[in-house]
């Protein structure tokens, strides 16, 4: 296959399931004819797996002041600067981005949307086989119908 | 002043008539719940579902004897059998020649609570199947279309039609005996796996446990909704497995009682933050592996909210911040959001 076709780039969002549903397919096709990206994933997944086992660490306290430290020795010595009517600039630049945000702010912005679907997936589609038992079960059941439902439920799973 | 005395005894009249009218109404439907153990039948009966939009019917040959039933379904050109014995449902398989057994639910039916919460009129007669029959309508009390229409035998009281209707006034199931004989003597073996069968069980518990108790069974805090509409109450909390992959979660069950709405919840699985396990792969769908239908790439965001709508009951997944919360029951979509939310 060419090199072209490799698919080594997209492996590291494969590997965490980044990849949309296509692209993951794409990915798995080329990955069952491909040796060498084979080769490159099971590498990926060797390095992700002794990283999980390493775990978090805490940094000792001094090394953030070491950099800090040299962050301040590379910097340019003389600092610019900048004239009082720049800065009022910003500053009014400012207010009306956040005045605008405010204003042009979407209703219901910070609120979970509720995403409808025609198709359960796989763990709904395990509540409303689950609740038909239940539904069995309660008064007035139409048991029929039920049976009905039951069977055909099973068919489309 | 006279005038007043009898406006008053009219409305008296009128308020008693129609409570009479109601416990009547409500005895009937209650005797009908027990004319399976009363009555023995044979009949023929059509029967059709509203689920995931598309209406599905088929034809049952119906036995009834003993507190047991037995249907024969024909439908898409295949037949297939159905037992309920009053302790399995069975599915029998003829082309496999096996039988599907589940544990049937037993669930403590509160009449109190439904006579509490709906209303029940008898508001026609006519004939069913040959037979006569008196019409009762069953409606919320608080308002809102009526949930079951009963054709009710005028000399067993057993249900001939049965229409249910959901929340939103749609019909969803129907089943109308066409034919029916009632004293018919059936064999035992009527409602038995036949011999030489394959039985298959599907485990199911229905042992009902205190939260506290659950919670240490699952390992996880089960938590109550802070909001759940005043008509319903708690009928039990239960430890389910999950589909495929046997997950377990908790389910709290309520009833209005006549409707029932459960309440599953588990923990956020950590895998989904990290993608289809290895031998996953090749099912397609992205970080949340199928179970997520490819919505979205990644794990899912706390506050994500799914919704499906199968016309006779909706389900909504809400992901809190460490727990996934699914609703399920025959409500309007706003409330099962709202208790879906108040999981956390």
């Amino acid at each position: 296959m060419a090199r072209g076709n490799h698919v080594k780039d997209q492996l590291s969002d494969y590997v965490v399931g980044a990849l949309i549903i296509r692209e993951q397919e794409r990915v798995q096709r080329h990955l069952s004819e491909c040796e060498e990206c084979r080769a490159e994933l099971a590498a990926l997944e060797r390095t992700g797996e002794k990283l999980e086992a390493f775990g978090l660490m805490d940094a000792p306290r001094d090394v953030w002041n070491g950099v800090r430290q040299r962050i301040r020795e590379r910097a340019p010595a003389q600092r610019r600067w900048r004239p009082a009517w720049a800065m009022a600039m910003g500053a009014a630049a400012l207010v009306l981005i956040v005045i605008g945000v405010v204003l042009l702010r979407p209703v219901g912005v910070g609120e979970p949307s509720l995403i409808v679907v025609a198709e359960p997936d796989e763990e709904m589609q395990a509540t409303i086989e689950g609740h038909l038992p239940t539904a069995w079960a309660a008064p007035l059941a139409d048991h029929a119908s039920l049976g009905l439902r039951l069977e055909l439920l099973e068919d489309d799973g | 002043m006279k005038g007043a005395t009898v406006l008053t005894c009219l409305i008296l009249i009128f308020f008693a008539t129609v409570a009479w009218g109601d416990s009547t109404a409500w005895e009937a439907v209650w005797q009908s719940e027990d004319a399976s153990s009363r009555v023995s039948l044979t009949g023929q009966a059509n029967t059709m579902a509203v689920t995931d939009g598309r209406q599905l019917s088929a034809t049952a040959a119906v036995s009834v004897g003993g507190g047991k039933v037995r249907f024969d379904y024909r439908a898409r050109g295949r037949s297939w059998s159905l037992i309920d014995d009053g302790l399995y449902l069975m599915r029998l398989q003829p082309t496999l020649k096996k039988a599907l057994l589940l544990e049937r639910p037993r669930l403590a039916v509160d009449r109190e609570l439904a006579e509490r919460n709906y209303v029940a009129r008898e508001v026609a007669s006519g004939v069913v199947a040959g037979r006569d029959a008196k019409m009762v309508e069953i409606a919320p009390r608080s308002g809102g279309p009526v949930v079951f229409r009963l054709w009710l035998d005028g000399e067993t009281g057993f249900a001939l039609k049965h229409e249910r209707y959901n929340v939103e006034g749609r019909m969803t199931s129907a089943t109308e005996y066409s034919r029916v004989t009632f004293g018919v003597k059936i064999a035992p073996d009527v409602f038995a796996v036949p011999k030489g069968w394959v039985k298959e069980e599907s485990v199911r518990s229905d042992e009902a446990l205190s939260v506290e108790r659950l919670s240490f069974r699952l390992g996880f805090m089960v938590r109550r909704p802070r909001y759940i509409p005043e008509e319903y109450r708690l009928m039990g909390t239960y430890e389910k497995r999950w589909g495929r992959r046997r997950l377990r979660a908790a389910e709290l069950r309520y009833t209005d009682g006549l409707r029932v709405l459960s309440v599953f919840q588990h923990p956020h699985r950590e895998d989904w933050s990290r993608g289809p396990r290895r031998e996953e792969r090749g099912r397609g769908g992205g970080g949340r592996g199928r179970d997520h239908g490819g919505l979205g790439m990644g794990p899912p965001r706390p506050g994500e909210m799914t919704l499906v709508d199968r016309g006779t009951d909706k389900v909504v997944r809400y992901f809190g911040r460490d727990m996934a919360v699914f609703v399920i029951g025959d409500m309007l979509s706003d409330e099962l959001v709202r208790i879906a939310r108040s999981v956390e």
